[in-house]
């Protein structure tokens, strides 16, 4: 059952320029679900209208079957953690978290118990005192996660809350945000454009792209079986070719036949592989295969990176570092139909 | 060496303030203190005589509230200026300094007009049946006080609108999500966020508002004295130079004095500590 619910939402700016379209997406209660996607996909519109910065021209928001569409932002209770975490400079890190009691009128013993509690949780109790500028960027960061969980909200939103964080503390911090949220069990939806940041810490994944919904799945299911051309090369598959359907067989655009594994159907698909799943065809093989020109090749240590120039376009293959192929000599690969993913285009 | 060669930079600034103001300000300050039978005895019989007491405490009851009434009027409409996109920002603060691009004269004349007994509201007034008798709206604190904030109102839009400018969306947003409606928010989270602007502006309006000339004399005539006009009626009517002095200084306490209480008010409330940015 659906805990929250978002259906067929459009949102326009200005009037013009649709950024969502009639999207769609269901979270379970407790899940942490991320909406993926490169800048300008309508994953941070997406959360400003659960949020309710705003309203969507059509569509429904719901959460626990009752429609949150038109109700205010300060009446919705969910936490939101922002990108510049937009804490308050004028208050302490105590006063920054009792913020949402004390609107919420609870009485001076009761704010105590739960901001001391939280920030416990988040490893902030020596802090009580500091204001925001004499902390680190994440201390910041727990401040603000606190911040938004003290007031027990319904629904967790976190903006690209790591992106301002170096490398290290990014990683420290997603298991951190990872553990509070099993922790305390809180429905959240995380917006990212970092991949590896989304599938270490989500549930679901689901990737973006033009105001839409692409996929939405399992981490591994989306890195393993991707739908489409856009999800696939969002993580990071760079090798695709035509295939369109003749029979019981594919053929690309110059005519090699391929069979494929994939129960995906359709009349013309594209088919996508890792540079390590490529191999160099044998003499007997005349299925699966593309022939090409080696292009630049890259050292990386084990192996050596290929540019391949073929009739289907460029290829990406990886090869042993014992294997060396020549700038432009001719190889024939072999694209095992085990590991050749197809794709809706 | 750095110190020392900006120190050169101010000192013709210097010199020019010192000869043209702080000498002949104090050839004039210092005797006001020895006249009289004892030190200050000037100043005491300043504080004795009722009259006296009455346009002090007009003065002062002004420029409080004038300063009260821009900050009311200037701090949401600074905040409505600095949320809007930076073509309308630009065209909404060249509005709002518009009065300042007009002569005094010319804007008390305009107020005589509106606040008058034959004037704008009084005809308003007595043509609907409201009032049978037009009105005295000249000629009083009031008319002082509208003139004023009139005055120096840009003047707080402006400098507040430039430390809101600094305020992003997301503190609004921030209190919004953690339950504050947006009045609770702005004053929760944007009021004392501006603090440092509303000071500025606070100072700015209530020492224009204390010392400015034109304005209380057009609008306040002869019966409703301010210190600024009262200075000009010893020295030039009276020719009563020494008394003139006495004001003077007493004017000059007045918004050192209002100037600290700002400052520390300010630094009350805003407990950031000196590290902020």
């Amino acid at each position: 059952m659906a805990y929250m619910t978002l259906k067929d939402i459009d949102v326009r700016y200005d009037k013009k320029k649709q950024v969502l379209k009639g999207l769609n997406l269901e979270v379970k209660e407790g899940e942490l679900v991320s909406l993926l996607g490169p800048s300008g996909c309508g994953k941070t519109t997406t959360l400003r209208v659960v949020a309710g910065f705003i309203e969507p021209e059509s569509g429904v928001f719901s959460l626990d079957g009752e429609d949150l569409t038109k109700i205010p932002v300060h009446k919705r209770n969910f936490g939101i953690v922002f990108q510049s975490y937009a804490l308050f400079p004028h208050l302490n890190v105590y006063d920054n978290v009792a913020f949402g009691l004390k609107m919420r009128k609870l009485d001076k013993q009761q704010i105590d118990q739960k901001v001391k509690n939280i920030l416990e949780v988040c490893g902030l109790s020596e802090f009580e005192k500091r204001f925001p500028q004499q902390m680190s960027g994440g201390q910041r960061q727990r401040v603000a996660l606190a911040r938004a969980l003290v007031i027990e909200p319904k629904l967790l939103l976190l903006d690209e809350p790591l992106s301002n964080l170096d490398a290290k503390l990014r990683i420290n911090m997603r298991m951190e945000i990872k553990r509070i949220q099993k922790k305390l069990g809180i429905t959240t939806l995380f917006v990212t454009h970092d991949q590896e940041e989304c599938f270490s810490i989500s549930d679901k994944v689901a990737v973006m792209n033009q105001g839409v919904i692409e996929q939405f799945d399992t981490p591994e299911n989306i890195y393993q079986r991707p739908e489409t051309e856009f999800v696939a090369r969002f993580i990071g598959f760079e090798n695709f070719l035509t295939l369109n359907r003749e029979g019981n067989v594919y053929k690309t655009q110059a005519g090699t036949v391929f069979t494929v594994e994939s129960d995906r159907n359709g009349d013309s698909l594209a088919g996508t592989i890792r540079p390590e799943d490529i191999r160099i065809a044998g003499e007997s093989e005349d299925r699966n295969v593309l022939t090409g020109t080696v292009g630049v090749r890259t050292f990386l240590g084990k192996s050596y990176q290929y540019e391949v120039l073929t009739a289907e376009g460029k290829f990406l293959v990886s090869r042993p570092a014992e294997e060396v192929y020549e700038e432009g000599s001719t190889i024939r690969l072999y694209l095992p139909e085990s590991k050749l993913i197809l794709v809706n285009k | 060496m750095k110190k020392r060669s900006a120190f050169v930079m101010i000192i013709p600034g210097l010199v020019i303030l010192a000869v043209c103001l702080f000498l002949p300000l104090l050839r004039v300050l210092i005797p006001s203190l020895h006249t009289g039978e004892y030190p200050l005895s000037a100043y005491v019989s300043f504080f004795q005589d009722e009259y006296y007491r009455k346009i002090f405490v007009r003065t002062v009851k002004v420029a409080c509230l004038t300063t009260g009434f821009c900050m009311v009027l200037g701090v949401p409409t600074a905040y409505f200026i600095s949320r809007c996109g930076k073509k309308w920002r630009g065209i909404l603060l060249s509005v709002s300094i518009f009065p300042m691009m007009t002569n005094s004269v010319i804007r008390s004349f305009a107020w005589i007009n509106i606040l008058g007994s034959n004037g704008l509201i009084n005809r308003i007034l007595v043509t609907a049946g409201i009032v049978e008798k037009p009105l005295k709206l000249l000629y009083t604190d009031f008319a002082i006080i509208i003139g004023s904030v009139y005055l120096f109102l840009p003047l707080m839009i402006v400098t507040v609108a430039g430390v809101m400018e600094n305020i992003g969306d997301d503190m609004m947003e921030a209190a919004l999500s953690l339950g504050a409606n947006r009045i609770r928010a702005f004053m929760k989270v944007i009021f004392p966020m501006s603090l440092p602007g509303i000071i500025v502006g606070g100072i700015l309006v209530f020492t224009g508002t204390l010392t400015a000339y034109t304005t209380p004399q057009l609008l306040g005539g002869n019966k409703n004295m301010v210190l600024s006009t009262f200075i000009y009626q010893r020295a030039m009517s009276v020719g009563d130079w020494d008394g003139a002095a006495v004001i003077s200084l007493i004017m000059i306490v007045v918004t050192l004095a209002v100037i600290k209480g700002f400052n520390s008010l300010a630094a009350r409330l805003d407990k950031r500590g000196g590290d902020h940015a």
